[in-house]
């Protein structure tokens, strides 16, 4: 071992061995796995024991800041820092306040959704080591892959790769860093 | 002979239908007898009979009409939810004959119903008067039916013809028809309901008027629609045979639909009264004067809070999406809050001979008006629990039907 090792990559055949695996790689008590297939595949999020997503409430939160900076922004320039009477309304007229506040709420919440996502999932990412591995271009075609990285903390080089050996894998590689 | 690998036989209604059904005819002819009763020997209360019968044919009807409406909606745009849903919806449109028949009481009564029934001195109903006769308003009744009634029997057909299609080139031939039907089906579907409600309830008040008055039934009535075919698949779902074809997924799929209606509903009813606060002519804004007051101010406070702010946050969750009793829960309590609404829209409007002056709570509210909901209800819960058993539960033929089950197992 010249390189220094990223992980351990195990090659499948069909989705299901895939899947299979990751329960096995789960209650083995691995963290830092990842899988990679041509398609997606709903199961694999149970499977792989992520965790679900903080997504959701991030774009609430977007939204509710949207809101209130759309309500806010107009009371202040209607109210306080301008105020003019128009068509014999009050300076606070909630009805007419309504539309602005909901596209604010509306565009920041698809804000955060889209850079949230991209954020979340470290993109943009020029480089990942597993393109090292040049089967791993089959990943977009035909494909499944598991991958162990040595960070994690159960993670030993002759141990790990025995084991995801016994995963009916086709292949194991070393992912070089 | 079969061309999928579904049996009809595996799928017919479960047992306990013909008990709801039975249940249903007892609650409901019993209150349409009261009702029917009050309305034909007492002069003096025939109004309010009738006011109140169109209180529980508006809400009812509607969910039948929805019912209709989600089905054209689900084959333009395709989807599990929709062919799980699929004979829920047919069930629910071929009711559409006992919801004529139930519109009968109003076309006879009519003249007891509407203020521009009469002939007045007043010089707007004057002017109304070509469109607004009797004559003419039971001919637009029967036109109305006669538009859903060719929409319903045309995707009855079909779906029916599939059910014994002998190729799968056939199956898939009259889905695609079916398809290519539905989607100026569904133009018209809006227009025929945006007409039926102005006719039937806007005009209880001959003076006022809304450009938005449509589509507040068009997204009120669909609403209606998904939470009764949530509340019937939660019954379903855990008996046969429809504990194996549904799952978490369509639940899910489902709610979201009802997020989006809740949202909808609460957009064209806040577009109409923008629009009426921004031009603030006295003719239009006595509508909300009226009902931003008292008791009605109340009603409408509750329909703010828990017709859209709770069932939107509520749906927000994921899990209740996914867990078919919690949302068949919230789907019951949207659709009392929809009665309520029907309630508010119909309850202070103007009676005959008061000069288009509105009503407050105490003097509009009668018994007759929480009777009669149950009188129309369960007759038209027992015409959809029957028209329910004539059919397997799910379109065993379409050829994405296999797809659509595995989808609801899925995450």
């Amino acid at each position: 071992m010249d390189n220094k090792i990223y992980g351990l990559l195990a090659e499948f055949d069909t989705p299901t061995q895939l899947v299979e695996a990751a329960r096995k790689v789960r209650d083995a008590g691995y963290k830092k796995t990842d899988a990679f297939s041509p398609f997606p595949l709903h199961e694999i999020d149970e499977a792989l024991g992520i965790k679900r997503s903080i997504l959701p409430f991030l774009v609430l939160g977007g939204g509710i800041i949207g809101l209130l900076t759309g309500l806010g922004l107009q009371y202040f320039v209607h109210v306080y820092d301008y105020p003019i009477i128009v068509g014999g309304r009050p300076f606070f007229s909630l009805p007419s306040f309504i539309p602005p506040s909901y596209e604010l709420t509306i565009l920041l919440a698809a804000f955060t959704a889209v850079l949230g996502m991209l954020a979340l999932n470290g993109l943009p990412q020029p480089y990942h080591p597993v393109f090292n591995v040049p089967r791993f271009a089959l990943a977009s075609r035909e494909k499944f892959f598991l991958l162990i990285e040595t960070k994690d903390a159960k993670f030993d080089y002759d141990e790990t790769r025995n084991f995801m050996q016994n995963l009916n894998a086709q292949e194991v590689f070393d992912v070089e860093e | 002979m079969m061309i999928s690998k579904f049996d009809a036989q595996d799928f017919q209604a479960p047992e306990q239908v013909n008990g709801w059904r039975t249940i249903s005819l007892g609650i409901g002819g019993i209150a349409s007898v009261i009702i029917l009763v009050i309305a034909l020997i007492f002069p003096e209360y025939r109004e309010q009979a009738l006011r109140s019968w169109l209180l529980g044919f508006i809400f009812w009807g509607g969910i039948g009409i929805g019912c209709l409406g989600i089905l054209i909606l689900q084959y333009v745009t395709g989807g599990a939810w929709g062919v799980i849903s699929r004979r829920i919806l047919e069930a629910g449109s071929r009711t559409l004959p006992v919801i004529a028949l139930l519109f009968v009481p109003l076309a006879i009564g009519a003249t007891s119903l509407y203020e521009w029934s009469h002939l007045s001195d007043d010089p707007i109903i004057q002017h109304r008067q070509p469109y607004l006769n009797v004559g003419w308003w039971i001919f637009r009744a029967v036109l109305y039916f006669v538009l859903w009634g060719v929409m319903t029997v045309l995707l009855n057909r079909w779906s029916g013809r599939q059910d014994g299609a002998a190729t799968y080139d056939e199956a898939a031939k009259l889905s695609a028809d079916a398809s290519k039907f539905s989607g100026p089906a569904l133009a018209f579907f809006i227009l025929v309901v945006s007409f039926a409600a102005i006719d039937w309830v806007m005009t209880l008040d001959p003076h006022w008027y809304s450009t938005m008055w449509g589509f507040l039934y068009v997204a009120g009535w669909g609403l209606s629609a998904f939470c009764f075919v949530v509340t019937i698949l939660a019954f379903l779902v855990d008996k046969k045979p429809m504990n194996r074809v549904l799952g978490k997924r369509h639940f899910h799929d489902i709610g979201k639909l009802m997020l989006a209606l809740v949202m909808v509903w609460a957009y064209f009813n806040f577009s109409q009264y923008l629009i009426i606060w921004s031009g603030n002519l006295p003719e239009e804004t006595k509508w909300y004067i009226t009902r931003m007051d008292g008791a009605w101010g109340a009603i409408g406070l509750l329909l703010l809070l828990f017709h859209f702010a709770f069932p939107f946050l509520v749906l927000l969750n994921r899990d209740i999406k996914r867990n078919a009793k919690w949302l068949a829960i919230l789907a019951v309590f949207i659709l009392l809050l929809r009665l309520l609404d029907m309630y508010y829209m119909i309850g202070p409007s103007p009676r005959i001979g008061t000069h288009g002056k509105e009503l407050d709570f105490l003097s509009s509210f009668s018994w007759m008006d929480l009777v009669a909901p149950f009188a129309v209800g369960g007759i038209w819960l027992w015409a959809f629990f029957g028209e329910l058993k004539k059919r397997p539960l799910v379109p065993i033929n379409d050829p994405y039907l296999e797809n659509a089950i595995n989808h609801g197992k899925g995450h």
